[in-house]
């Protein structure tokens, strides 16, 4: 990793982490912990449908998947007297939601696409429908309580808040390490032409598969980080088309297929939208606001905001770099390729 | 003089289309071997049957001896059978070196080893020289013009050392500089031992590049031999020209 990107991450999770510890009041904090839930989801999609270009709509499913794990497991069960036991049990339902994953990807997988994406929203759909009606296992529209934590009431939200911290350094670890190795090329390669990359080699449905468990994966922990915060869940927050819609909106925003972009676009969505719900939200006119912010970066930013801003900043580099040298200079020594690879550095 | 493809009595039918029909035919090592014949004489479809884009409805391909069983374009291009497309396909958004270093003919492990391996960059970058894109390796390769992208897909096909190269119209769509350029860089890897198989309409490159040269017409063979001798076939004259 370059300095300044170790620099960038040290102080980016340094100030998270510091965040709870600085600021008491509960709305701040809890709005620190809707953030991260929807950084880390947006950082985990961007996996599978930034780098592998796979534009799933079906994640929420597997973070209701993994919300409803936490709960059924727990729900005649103790927390235990420190509150911790449902964050250990993190890594097994982050492993079950994987390997539920492999199975759903390896059929959904085989469609591409805006057909992998009405596949993936109909798994979405499916799964909802599942929650309301088995009855015995999720309660139904009756939703499903786990116990609740018996933490401190002046610093409640704090160790949901830090736990979340993790889940997105650990989505963000993930990134920083596919970008940097052979899976990150491999998926760039499928996300560009899928059918070529089988031609040369590259081992197209495995390294799709292992993106896209990974990212459910860690999806349904954060569901299940979630299940235990608001402790009562239902099918029709538990399984949202709008958590699903949420996540990849964030990832177009900030920038798809690279580290900071989806958790960029998070950190500004997720705090606008409580803005706009706060001032406007009596009228309703709060969801049109959210929509028009969407439209209009859309239109000036196609790409997101990070790929965006990162080409106008090489095109004026090049610029002024081109201005200073002798005027034969070949255009091929300018400075385009200094950090080329768009998508990595 | 050992054969390295095998093309045994193939068919394949689209529908109501038999594209090819019944076509067996043979591919020495270390020749650069030609097939041609009139627009949709089935040239492309045999070529996505041998690098296992498609399945043949019957027959059998057998490279350097054995029988493919699945088709795998993947396991093939890493068993030394590479090919490219016609219309140049690349990676844009990739930069040059890139665009060659995902063509490494990867093993599983490669996935969790570092983006750009020593070794594969080495080698990339050699191939980058000799193909003359040495000075746009850190560029995306969505800056070139069509035929480097022509020339970037040829090098990049070149990384898994295959045994046996398919080109499917190296030359299409390309300026006449390119394609001297193009048939320089086939016969320096010939000189060095790699066997060609190549799909092309430009006959004067063909005559001159190719030999044997097989003709194809309606999806079967009607001619193979050396390019005097298909040149003089009736049955050559006959599909290119009609009665």
């Amino acid at each position: 990793m370059s300095r300044a990107g170790v620099l960038r991450a040290l102080i980016f999770f340094g100030l998270l982490t510091a965040l709870p510890f600085a600021v008491t009041e509960h709305w701040i904090v809890n709005l620190g912990v809707f953030t991260l839930i929807y950084a880390g989801l947006a950082s985990a999609w961007n996996l599978v449908g930034g780098l592998a270009g796979y534009p799933s709509l079906g994640h929420a499913a597997f973070f209701g998947a993994g919300a409803y794990a936490e709960a059924i497991y727990f729900q005649h069960r103790g927390v235990g007297a420190n509150g911790l036991l449902p964050f250990l049990a993190l890594p097994v339902v982050g492993a079950g939601v994987a390997v539920l994953g492999l199975a759903v990807g390896w059929i959904a997988m085989r469609t591409r696409s805006d057909v992998f994406a009405i596949v993936t929203i109909t798994l979405l759909f499916v799964v909802q429908t599942l929650a309301f009606n088995l009855n015995s296992l999720t309660g139904g529209s009756q939703g499903i309580g786990m116990p609740g934590a018996p933490f401190d009431v002046d610093s409640y939200e704090r160790p949901f808040y830090l736990v979340l911290v993790l889940l997105l350094a650990l989505s963000m670890g993930i990134t920083w390490a596919a970008l940097h190795s052979g899976a990150g090329l491999s998926l760039q390669a499928v996300a560009a032409d899928e059918e070529r990359a089988r031609g040369i080699g590259v081992h197209v449905t495995g390294v799709k598969l292992l993106a896209f468990a990974v990212s459910v994966g860690i999806a349904g922990m954060i569901g299940a980080v979630w299940a235990y915060y608001v402790t009562f869940i239902y099918p029709q927050f538990a399984v949202d088309p709008l958590i699903t819609i949420g996540m990849v909106l964030m990832a177009y925003l900030g920038g798809r297929g690279t580290l900071w972009g989806p958790v960029l676009g998070a950190f500004i969505l997720v705090p606008a939208q409580q803005y706009l719900a706060y001032q406007y939200g009596a009228t309703q006119l709060y969801l049109i606001a959210y929509a028009a912010v969407f439209l209009l970066i859309m239109l000036l930013l196609p790409r997101g905001i990070l790929p965006s801003v990162g080409h106008l900043m090489r095109r004026r580099r090049v610029v002024t770099e081109r201005a200073s040298e002798e005027p034969d200079q070949d255009a091929a020594t300018t400075g385009i390729g200094a950090d080329g690879g768009v998508m990595v550095r | 003089m050992t054969t390295l493809l095998e093309v045994e009595h193939l068919t394949k039918r689209f529908g109501g289309v038999t594209a090819v029909d019944d076509c067996s035919f043979a591919v020495e090592q270390g020749t650069i071997t030609g097939l041609i014949g009139p627009n949709g004489s089935g040239k492309t479809t045999v070529f996505n049957l041998i690098t296992g884009y498609l399945r043949a409805d019957s027959g059998r391909i057998l490279f350097s001896g054995r029988p493919l069983t699945k088709s795998d374009p993947a396991a093939l291009y890493r068993a030394g059978l590479s090919r490219t497309f016609q219309q140049a396909r690349i990676f844009p958004r990739l930069c040059a070196l890139d665009n060659l270093i995902v063509a490494a003919g990867h093993s599983w492990h490669s996935l969790f080893a570092r983006r750009r391996g020593r070794d594969d960059s080495r080698r990339a970058r050699e191939l980058l020289d000799e193909f003359g894109l040495v000075a746009h390796a850190e560029h995306p390769a969505g800056e070139l013009s069509y035929g480097q992208r022509k020339l970037l897909e040829f090098a990049s096909v070149l990384m898994s050392e295959p045994r046996l190269v398919l080109l499917d119209e190296p030359t299409a769509g390309v300026n006449p500089t390119l394609v001297e350029t193009m048939e320089r860089h086939i016969r320096r890897r010939h000189a060095a031992g790699f066997s060609f198989l190549i799909v092309e309409h430009d006959m004067s490159l063909v005559m001159r590049l190719c030999d044997p040269v097989i003709v194809l017409d309606r999806g079967t063979r009607i001619a193979a031999g050396s390019p005097d001798a298909v040149r003089a076939d009736p049955a050559v004259l006959d599909a290119y020209l009609g009665q």
